[in-house]
C-alpha cells in the first residue's frame, strides 16, 4: 500500500445475510486490513439506493463499497441482479460526469468468505488513496 | 408538409375516427399546443417549435380516458408516449398516431440520433445526429477536465426544476428531488452532483432524446450532452432502447435472466 | 371535454415571462412554458413552473372571516366592511398612521395593488406600504 500520507474516507453497504457476515468471520479470525472503512448494514444489497452511494460522494466520502451475495446466492432470490445493474450503471455515469468510476467498488463476499473480506477491502483502500481526495470536494 | 398533416387531421376528424387531434398551432403570434376538433379551421397549424407531447397526452387522458385522441408526433414524441404507456401513465388504445419525421435542420437543432416515430405518415426519414460539437468536446476531456465542466456548468443551475417539468417521463409524484434528504429547499445552486446526477441515473432508462431539459433551462446547461453520455454509457450495458417496444420492461427493473447486462462489460 | 391553452403573464416578478395555463374543463391544471416568447423564450423559473397552483387550492379563502372568541367565523360583506372601516380608524386616531402596514400581492392584478397603495397613502396617511415580490 503506497503511504502517501492520505488516508481516505471509505463506506460500505455490506448485506446481512452475506457480506456483513463475511466481515464478521474477517474480524472474529483477527485478519488485518485498513481502517478506512465505515459499514452500513442492510437486509439486501439491492436495499442500497443510488441516491445513498451519490449522497456520500457529494459528502465527501473518497470510495464507497457495496458488497453483496454472490450471483445466485442472494436470501431474497434476485436482489443482487439490481444491485449489479444499478451498480455497475453508475460507475459509468461517474465516470461520465469526471467521478474516477474505480471509487466505487461492487464485489459479492459470501458469509465464509472471511479472507476475501480482508482481501477487497485492503484492495480498494489502496486504489482510493492512490486516487486522491474526493474530486468533488476538493478546492 | 404541412398540408399532408392538414389532410390527414381532417379526415380522422370529419369520419369520426377521432373526436379531437392535438398539434401545434400559431395563434397570434405564438406557438402553443392545439387541440382540434371538428369543424375547428386548420389555417393556424404549424410544426414548429416542437412542444412535448407527452404530459399532454397524459392530462387529457386522465380528464378523459375514453376519448379517441389523435396525435402529431415526432420521434421523441412517439417513444416518450411508448415508455408512459409501460408505466401505465397513458393508454395507448384509443391514441391514433400522426407520426412526423423530422427534417435535417430539426434534428440537428435538437442534436437528436432518431428523427422519426416507429410508423411515419408525413415527411422522409433521415439519419440521426450522431454527435454534437459540445459532446465530442466533453467526452474527448479526461476524468478532471470533464468533472471541471459539469462543475462550471452546474453551478449556473438555479433549480427551477425546468428540466424535471419539461421532461415527459419525469412522472413521480412524490419526486426525489423534492425530498429534503437529497435536496435541502433553499441550497442553489444545488450542491454538485446530487441534483443531476440523481436525475440523470433516473432516467437512464427512461430518455427519450426530446431536448427538453436543455431547452426549458434558462441557465444554458448543456443537458443534452449529459443525456447523450448517459445513453450512450446505458446502451453499452443493455441492449435496451427507451420508447423502442412496449412490452419491455427496462433492465433495471428486472432480474439478470429477463435483461441481462451485456458480456463483457461488468 | 376542452383543453385550453391560454397565454399569459407570469403575476410574480418583472421579467413577465409568459407561459400557457393549460385549462381542461374550466379547470387549470398545469404550466407550459411559451416557446416563442421573446423574454422567457420557453424557460421559467420555480416561481413560474408553479404559477397556477394557487389557482384552485384548497386553503384559498373563500368568504369574509372575522376572528371572535379566538376562532375564525363566516360573516357577510357587509360586516367584514363594516368592522375593517371601523377599526382602522379607530387604530389611526390611537396609535397614529404608520402603526399601519399594508402588504400586498404578485397574485392581485396592478389595479388592486394600486388601490390598497392609495389606502395606505392616500386614505390611512403612510408610505408603509409594500408587496411580496420585493422580497
Amino acid at each position: 500500500m503506497i503511504d502517501n500520507g492520505f488516508e481516505p474516507k471509505i463506506l460500505a453497504f455490506c448485506c446481512n445475510w452475506c457480506s456483513y457476515a463475511g466481515a464478521d468471520l474477517a474480524g472474529v479470525s483477527r485478519l488485518q486490513m485498513p481502517p478506512n472503512l465505515r459499514v452500513i448494514r442492510v437486509m439486501c444489497s439491492g436495499r442500497v439506493s443510488v441516491e445513498w452511494v451519490i449522497k456520500a460522494f457529494s459528502s465527501g466520502m473518497d470510495g464507497v463499497m457495496v458488497l453483496g451475495c454472490h450471483i445466485g446466492d442472494c436470501h431474497y432470490i434476485d436482489g443482487n441482479h439490481r444491485t449489479k445493474k444499478r451498480f455497475v450503471l453508475l460507475g459509468k455515469l461517474l465516470g461520465a460526469l469526471g467521478i474516477e468510476p474505480d471509487r466505487l467498488c461492487l464485489d459479492w463476499v459470501s458469509a465464509s468468505e472471511g479472507q476475501k473480506f480482508q482481501d477487497v477491502v485492503t484492495k480498494f483502500t489502496s486504489r482510493v488513496k492512490e486516487l486522491g481526495p474526493n474530486p468533488i470536494v476538493a478546492a | 408538409m404541412i398540408d399532408k398533416v392538414r389532410q390527414i387531421i381532417s379526415d380522422l376528424l370529419d369520419r369520426g375516427e377521432a373526436d379531437a387531434v392535438l398539434a401545434l398551432a400559431n395563434e397570434h403570434g405564438n406557438v402553443q399546443p392545439y387541440l382540434y376538433k371538428k369543424g375547428d379551421s386548420l389555417d393556424n397549424l404549424v410544426l414548429w417549435p416542437k412542444y412535448s407531447m407527452g404530459p399532454i397526452v397524459q392530462s387529457i387522458q386522465n380528464a378523459d380516458p375514453a376519448l379517441k385522441l389523435a396525435v402529431v408526433v415526432r420521434g421523441c414524441d412517439d417513444r416518450a408516449l411508448v415508455e408512459l404507456a409501460k408505466r401505465n401513465q397513458i393508454s395507448l388504445f384509443n391514441v391514433r398516431i400522426i407520426g412526423l419525421a423530422c427534417t435535417e435542420a430539426e434534428a440537428k437543432e435538437c442534436a437528436c440520433a432518431h428523427p422519426y416515430p416507429r410508423s411515419i405518415d408525413v415527411g422522409d426519414k433521415i439519419d440521426g445526429i450522431v454527435s454534437s460539437d459540445e459532446l465530442a468536446e466533453v467526452s474527448g476531456k479526461d476524468y478532471g477536465g470533464r468533472l471541471q465542466f459539469w462543475k462550471d456548468a452546474f453551478a449556473r443551475c438555479i433549480k427551477c426544476y425546468g428540466c424535471r417539468n419539461g421532461c415527459p417521463l419525469c412522472i413521480c409524484e412524490d419526486c426525489v428531488l423534492e425530498d429534503d434528504a437529497w435536496v435541502k429547499a433553499g441550497e442553489i445552486p444545488p450542491p454538485f452532483p446530487i441534483f443531476h446526477l440523481i436525475r440523470a441515473y433516473h432516467l437512464s432508462d427512461k430518455c427519450v432524446e426530446c431536448g427538453e431539459c436543455q431547452s426549458s433551462c434558462p441557465m444554458d446547461i448543456p443537458l443534452t450532452s449529459l443525456y447523450a453520455m448517459i445513453r450512450e454509457e446505458f446502451s453499452g450495458l443493455f441492449d435496451y432502447m427507451p420508447g423502442a417496444d412496449e412490452d419491455r420492461k427496462s433492465p433495471l427493473v428486472t432480474s439478470l435472466e429477463e435483461e441481462p447486462i451485456r458480456e463483457g462489460t461488468a | 371535454m376542452n383543453c385550453d391553452f391560454v397565454l399569459t403573464t407570469c403575476p410574480y416578478c418583472g421579467c413577465g415571462c409568459n407561459f400557457y395555463l393549460q385549462v381542461i374543463d374550466g379547470k387549470v391544471v398545469g404550466v407550459v412554458p411559451c416557446k416563442t416568447h421573446h423574454v422567457s423564450r420557453g424557460t421559467l423559473c420555480i416561481k413560474g413552473w408553479s404559477a397556477h397552483q394557487f389557482v384552485h387550492n384548497e386553503n384559498r379563502i373563500t368568504e369574509p372571516l372575522i376572528k371572535k372568541d379566538g376562532k375564525f367565523e363566516k360573516v357577510s360583506w357587509d360586516e367584514a366592511l363594516d368592522y375593517t372601516v371601523r377599526r382602522m380608524l379607530e387604530i389611526k386616531e390611537k396609535s397614529g398612521p404608520d402603526s399601519f402596514g399594508f402588504l400586498s400581492s404578485a397574485k392581485c392584478t396592478n389595479e388592486e395593488n394600486y388601490l390598497l397603495m392609495k389606502i395606505s397613502r392616500g386614505v390611512m396617511g403612510t408610505n408603509n406600504v409594500d408587496h411580496c415580490a420585493r422580497l
